[in-house]
């Protein structure tokens, strides 16, 4: 087991974001994670990398309790993220910020071992032409690009992406599905990735998947068998399932 | 019992400058929770109002309570001034740009003030004779102060509450992104919210001279910034009503301390109140940065 | 790739600065302006410019380095001339490690807005600490020269406030600049520059964001320490505390880190250049003014060149060859 939650829940204010969700990660799974806008993937993410601390429940990595810890000692740990919005880090070029990744990450790399990695990684996402560039000047998709590229840098053993692949048309789409596929072969990295409505993508992607819904989790189970499931479908209030 | 009889008379002033204090301190925060913008030239706002009860009390003998609305006035066509030209270019800065911008504003300005007014302390007395208490005497100057101050408060309070203007500025405080949503324009709020923040702070300017009767310079700002961002942080930072209450407190601090710090032989117990000052605001900031008094 | 080149061209400045200064007579006392202005720049830059916080209190550090090497030399000078001057930079660097731990162990967990907070009380704080309890002489401060001359001789009080005391400012200026390269180029600069940038973010990066700021903020703080303890205390040979938290230190210090560019290597250089040459012609033109016009030139290189000379140049040079030597 890589990574469990039990039972945790985050208020803001009044409103439930998360609640009560239990969650189970094998190493090296490839999980997929919907649910409509503000159905609480993006804060189950913030509460998995320790952006916010749970207001119940716990969660363990690699059987270690995690609950309270600070951010930068779970990536120590092999946890590591994008963000729905990115944010590299501006006035630093694509280069540093995939290098900075190396460093604190579970890699913990020195800086010229870092910066080596980082030319590794850009040339793997395909945007090693912008490595000297400012990264506040990258385009949307560019960004984040550098932000798996980041991520990737970090050696870790589970990686969250939220909504990685909206915005991306079809071809960068399965690009990146493919590129995923093979470094979590080389690296036996788990893969959690959470989506909106790229039912298609996840079909392709995950091997099982949890629906959240207003901050609980709504069924989960194997990717095609609940996306075809009465009840997601209800969710999504009627919207066309591209399941393919 | 000539000690506890000074203790009580100091924390009796301590409460009545605290009004003051914290009159002083609400333009502050109310910057502070619109704009997010932290006032480092808070104290030469202050030195204005206070230049401005001087001259007009030696030059035309009006009294410092005639002079608030004109300082009000004066300080809130100064806040729109610099907000036009400087704050406005700085809402979405990097807080390290309104920081040193501000810093530049108020170092000018004491520094223009030196050139205008000269580099000496000047003061003038308001003579309407005091009231005896069993074991002090309090002027009425400070009482006019301290009911001022109070009052002003209030009204500002009824602002906020009651009109449509004050009502939107709170908005903006409580939710700024709401806010916007709502169809509430957030730029005419900045500015109305800066310039009634140093408007509020040069006013504040003219009552503290009623506690300086020599002080009053280009430079005798400083010392007032530190104390209104001690209160500041004592009342949450982003809230004018907490700032109030906490203007209380810090007087009360102040005073008592400068009492007992009158026991300690060898020591020099009014420049020590503003080491405890300081150590006031370290202390809020370890324990409880959000504020005493609630806050944010 | 680590890169140490534009190193080169801060230690070439410092070389022809010295030998201009060494050879065209009048120009020591100009250069030691110069480069003691190049070194408080370099030693703010340290933190204000790799981490976009605000040090109000800047000045307090160079103020209890002189402190420290003015009780050295004052109260423990019968340890004997080499002891005590060590001592004296011992204790210059402790106090300042001591105020910069305390002021940053509390503030640094907090936003910017409330470390700008703290560190404005800090000068206020320790000024009327040292005046109010009539510590280390108190409001009087610390005169030297006669117990410099009883102690050591007039001959070595003036080698000491002459040519010690400049070699020593220099030898700071340089070990701060060196210390700044180091920086830029090591794990610790890479996470300073994600801080800044992005806290939160550098957070979940792996960085362990109130750590790196708090050793940014030591080492600034020291180098202060030493500047004040060099430049001010052997130098003029007394320490008073009304001119040792000066507030005007704390300006010129930002204005020479934003003009040269914050958080660049060269920045305080050219920053230090630019400012002590105005300076001293504006001194000269409009004497007692300098601060009324340093504000509104602050304001103007904050509104319309926020990356300051070096950072501008910095980025037009990316890709040329140029790149190598500027940074
Ligand atoms: N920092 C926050 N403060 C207040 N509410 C928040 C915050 N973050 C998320 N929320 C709320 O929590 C709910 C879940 O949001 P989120 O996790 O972003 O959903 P999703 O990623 O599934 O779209 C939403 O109602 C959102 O408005
Ligand atoms: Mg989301």
């Amino acid at each position: 087991m890589l990574l469990k939650l039990e039972g945790v829940t985050k208020r803001f204010g009044g409103l439930v974001a998360v609640n009560s969700v239990d969650l189970e990660v094998e190493e090296g799974e490839k999980l997929g994670v919907v649910g409509p806008n503000g159905s609480g993937k993006t804060t189950l993410y913030n509460l998995i990398s320790g952006v916010y601390m749970p207001d119940e429940g716990r969660i363990f990595f690699e059987g270690k309790e995690i609950t309270n810890l600070p951010p930068y000692d779970r990536t120590k740990l092999g946890i590591a993220r994008t963000f729905q919005i990115p944010r590299p880090f501006g006035s630093a070029t694509v280069r540093e910020n995939v290098a900075i990744g190396a460093m604190f990450g579970m890699a913990n790399a020195g800086v010229d071992e870092a910066l080596e990695m980082a030319d590794d990684m850009l040339k793997l996402v395909g945007i090693y032409d912008l490595k000297d560039k400012e990264a506040k000047l990258l385009t949307p998709l560019e960004k984040k690009l550098m932000e798996l590229a980041r991520a990737l840098a970090m050696k870790p053993k589970l990686l969250l992406l939220d909504e990685l692949l909206a915005g991306m048309n079809p071809a960068n789409i399965n690009e990146i599905l493919e590129l995923l596929d093979r470094v979590k072969k080389e690296e036996n990295i788990a893969v959690i990735a959470m989506v909106e409505h790229l039912m298609h993508a996840i079909t392709k992607f995950a091997e099982r998947v949890v629906v959240m819904h207003q901050g609980m989790k709504l069924i989960e189970g194997p990717t095609m068998e609940v996306l075809n499931d009465p009840k997601v479908i209800e969710v999504y209030l009627g919207e066309k399932l591209n399941v393919g | 019992m000539a000690f506890v009889e000074q203790l009580i008379a100091n924390l009796l002033y301590g409460a009545i400058l605290g009004a003051v204090y914290g009159l002083a301190t609400m333009g502050l925060s109310l910057i502070f929770g619109v704009l997010r913008i932290v006032n480092v030239g808070h104290g030469a706002f202050i030195m204005i109002g206070a230049f401005t009860a001087y001259w007009m009390f030696t030059l035309y003998g009006i009294s410092p309570v005639l002079s608030l609305p004109l300082a009000m006035a004066a300080g809130m066509i100064i806040g729109v001034a610099v907000y036009l030209v400087v704050v406005k270019r700085l809402v979405d800065a990097p807080e390290l740009a309104t920081l040193l911008a501000m810093f530049a504003i108020g170092i000018f300005i004491e520094e223009a003030a030196k050139q205008i007014w000269g580099a000496n302390y000047v003061g003038y007395s308001w003579e309407i004779g005091s009231i005896s208490l069993p074991f002090t005497e309090i002027p009425y100057t400070k009482l006019v102060a301290f009911i001022s101050s109070i009052l002003i408060a209030a009204a500002v309070y009824v602002w906020f509450r009651k009109t449509k203007l004050g009502k939107a500025v709170r908005a903006v405080v409580e939710d700024r992104e709401g806010a916007l949503t709502c169809g509430i324009d957030v730029n005419k709020i900045y500015a109305l919210s800066f310039s009634l923040g140093i408007g509020l702070t040069v006013l504040s300017g003219v009552l503290v001279t009623l506690f300086t009767p020599v002080g009053i310079n280009a430079y005798m700002g400083g010392e007032y910034t530190l104390k209104a961002f001690v209160i500041a942080v004592l009342g949450g930072l982003a809230s004018p009503w907490g700032a109030f209450y906490a203007g209380f407190i810090f007087g009360l601090i102040e005073n008592g301390s400068y009492t007992l710090l009158g026991l300690i032989p060898g020591v020099e117990p009014f420049g020590l109140t503003r080491f405890v000052s300081f150590v006031v605001l370290m202390l809020v900031l370890l324990l409880k940065p959000t504020g005493l008094l609630g806050g944010e | 790739m680590k890169s140490y080149s534009p190193l080169i061209t801060l230690l070439l400045a410092y070389l022809i600065m010295i030998a201009i200064g060494q050879s065209i007579p009048g120009m020591w006392q100009p250069v030691m302006l110069v480069i003691f202005y190049i070194a408080i720049g370099q030693a703010l830059n340290v933190f204000l410019g790799m981490t976009g916080y605000v040090n109000f209190g800047y000045v307090a550090l160079l103020g209890v380095g002189a402190y420290g090497m003015g009780v050295a030399l004052g109260y423990y000078n019968e340890l004997g001339l080499i002891p005590t001057l060590i001592l004296g930079f011992i204790l210059a660097a402790i106090l300042a490690l001591l105020v910069s731990a305390i002021v940053g162990g509390i503030a640094l967990r907090l936003r910017g807005a409330y470390f700008a907070i703290a560190t404005i009380g800090v000068n206020e704080g320790i000024k009327y600490l040292i005046m109010g309890a009539k510590i280390w002489g108190g409001s009087e401060g610390i005169v030297l020269s006669g117990i410099l001359r009883k102690s050591f001789g007039a001959e070595t009080m003036r080698f000491l406030s002459t040519t010690f005391a400049d070699a020593g400012v220099i030898v700071v200026a340089i070990a701060t600049g060196v210390v700044t390269a180091y920086i830029l180029n090591s794990r610790l600069g890479y996470a300073l520059i994600a801080l800044r940038e992005d806290e939160e973010a550098a957070k979940v990066m792996g960085i362990n964001v109130t750590k790196y700021k708090q050793i940014a903020f030591m080492i600034s703080c020291v180098l202060a320490g030493l500047i004040g303890a060099t430049a001010w205390t052997l130098k003029l040979t007394y320490v008073f505390p009304q001119d040792v938290f000066a507030i005007n230190y704390t300006v010129e210090a930002i204005v020479i880190v934003m003009l040269g560019g914050a958080g660049t290597l060269l920045g305080p250089l050219v920053g230090g250049l630019i400012y002590a040459l105005l300076k001293y012609y504006l001194a000269i033109a409009f004497p007692g003014l300098q601060l009324l016009i340093l504000a509104p030139l602050l304001i103007v290189v904050i509104l319309l060149f926020p990356e300051g000379v070096v950072g501008y140049i910095a980025k037009k040079a990316r890709g040329t060859r140029l790149e190598n030597f500027v940074r």
